[in-house]
């Protein structure tokens, strides 16, 4: 069977660290599955996504080993605009994925790197933006949106490349309890629509969109248990 | 005025050669009144952005005194027993430079009236390389944010004790290099992870891309560029002759 994420016995060390963050992790997400990986700060569950969107080893160097696969790809053999088109990652800050004076511009920076169409980019835009319930700020600063609004316009950016593979790390980490309301509401949606994805949580009030959930502890994947609280918030 | 970026691009062009071109200060005082005028037309908000850079003029404005008093010639204005202070043609060459630089600034805030996503299609157009032309305005979009970053950092001393305003300027001076390193640490995260935003975006996946933004001349651009051109010239001979 060729799964969308396939991790197969992964190791991973920072450039200059002593210790190995990523301790033998295994992973396998079926196609439309959503995961949620939680765990401590600092055990490693943004360097495993790094490691399956490809900005380990393509952009951070260090020492890896096992395999990590897209859709039966080892990620060795793709290059990041290759990865680009199949994963799509939001990052938990906002602020450092936005980048254009309007909205529309950013959401069509993806596609535009993509050479789609220029009225297919205009279709998506629309498109995504429904998604998100953010139509009417289509030609507002995105400097000038709220924290929730502007990861709101983050992960438009993400879908309007349309890749099947999502991942979100922390992306709710820095959200107001109404902008959180909202992109749960979004990743549900999206997981509605068969997208496969995998997020980062450290609130355990957000584990309800997912599928199943992991833990990543001393660098290993392991089934989550609701009793170990432990270092996680609940709201 | 709703105009192309490229046709501000060309009349910021003309009226920063001229600024540089002539050594003049009646004639430089008309461009400075032309660059006004042209302002306005924009709708740019000169006063704000004069407000912004206040403490740059007062660079401006010391830099201007220097050159008026190491320049000599012309008549005696102000002497102290034997030492000339300053002269008529060094009082004209400091006035010549703040004017210059009046000019270049006050012709730059017309592109502002334009956003970044249009002036560097713009420039693509005209074909720079969208990477570089991509790169300027990322790095005009996060200057802001620098300063920002500076100024909470000015703040975080601040609220350890330290009264920056009441401090000697050398210690001033030394308090302001414990800034450097937090800055420019932060810097290079906040640039790191920007790069991983956009590498993820798929910058770059294709030696071409296509372009949402699709700006087409007018035939008001192109009168106005004829103009500005035209104008341009016709000011260098005057000036020349």
């Amino acid at each position: 069977m060729i799964y969308p994420i396939e991790v197969n016995d992964l190791y991973y060390k920072y450039e200059g660290n002593l210790r190995e963050i990523l301790n033998g992790v295994n992973l396998k997400v079926v196609e439309g599955e959503a995961v949620a990986i939680v765990g401590l700060s600092g055990c490693g569950k943004s360097t495993l996504l790094y490691n399956i969107c490809g900005i380990i080893p393509h952009i951070y160097k260090g020492e890896a080993r096992g395999q990590v696969k897209i859709w039966g790809k080892n990620i060795l053999d793709m290059k990041l605009p290759e990865i680009a088109t199949k994963v799509g990652i939001v990052f938990q800050d906002p602020d450092t994925q936005l980048f254009s004076p309007t909205v529309e511009n950013e959401i069509a920076f993806g596609p535009e790197n993509l050479c789609v169409a220029r009225e297919e980019i205009g279709l998506r835009i629309e498109r995504v933006l429904k998604i998100v319930n953010m139509e009417k700020y289509r030609l507002e600063n995105p400097n000038s949106l709220s924290g929730g609004q502007k990861q709101l316009i983050a992960i438009a950016s993400v879908l309007a490349m349309e890749t099947e593979i999502l991942l979100f790390d922390e992306i709710l980490s820095q959200i107001d309890h109404e902008g959180k309301i909202k992109i749960r509401e979004v990743i549900k949606e999206l997981k509605g629509e068969g997208k496969t994805i995998v997020l980062i949580e450290h609130d355990l009030d957000n584990l309800q969109i997912a599928d199943r959930v992991l833990q990543l502890k001393d660098g290993k994947l392991e089934e989550f248990k609701d009793g170990e609280t432990v270092g996680l918030n609940r709201a | 005025m709703n105009v192309d970026p490229r046709t501000k691009l060309v009349i910021v062009l003309c009226l920063s050669t001229l600024a540089i071109f002539i050594k003049d200060v009646l004639f430089l005082n008309g461009v400075l009144l032309i660059t006004i005028i042209i302002s306005l037309i924009f709708k740019t908000n000169m006063l704000q952005i004069l407000r912004k850079i206040k403490r740059l003029l007062y660079v401006l404005l010391a830099i201007a005194v220097i050159q008026s008093v190491f320049s000599a010639g012309g008549r005696t204005l102000i002497e102290v027993g034997e030492l000339v202070i300053l002269t008529t043609v060094g009082l004209q060459k400091g006035l010549e430079f703040v004017i210059r630089i009046m000019i270049i600034i006050l012709s730059a805030t017309i592109i502002t009236t334009s956003n970044s996503r249009e002036i560097v299609q713009g420039l693509v157009q005209w074909k720079l390389p969208y990477e570089i032309a991509f790169m300027v305005s990322i790095g005009i979009r996060f200057l802001p944010i620098l300063i920002e970053e500076i100024k909470d950092s000015v703040i975080a001393i601040q609220l350890r004790g330290i009264e920056i305003e009441k401090i000697p300027l050398r210690e001033r001076f030394r308090v302001y290099s414990y800034l450097f390193t937090p800055v420019f640490v932060s810097t290079i995260i906040r640039a790191q992870k920007l790069s991983m935003s956009i590498e993820m975006r798929g910058f770059r996946a294709y030696e071409t891309r296509t372009s949402y933004t699709v700006l087409e001349m007018s035939y008001t651009d192109y009168l106005v560029i004829f103009s500005s051109l035209l104008c341009t010239s016709a000011l260098m001979y005057l000036y020349v002759s």
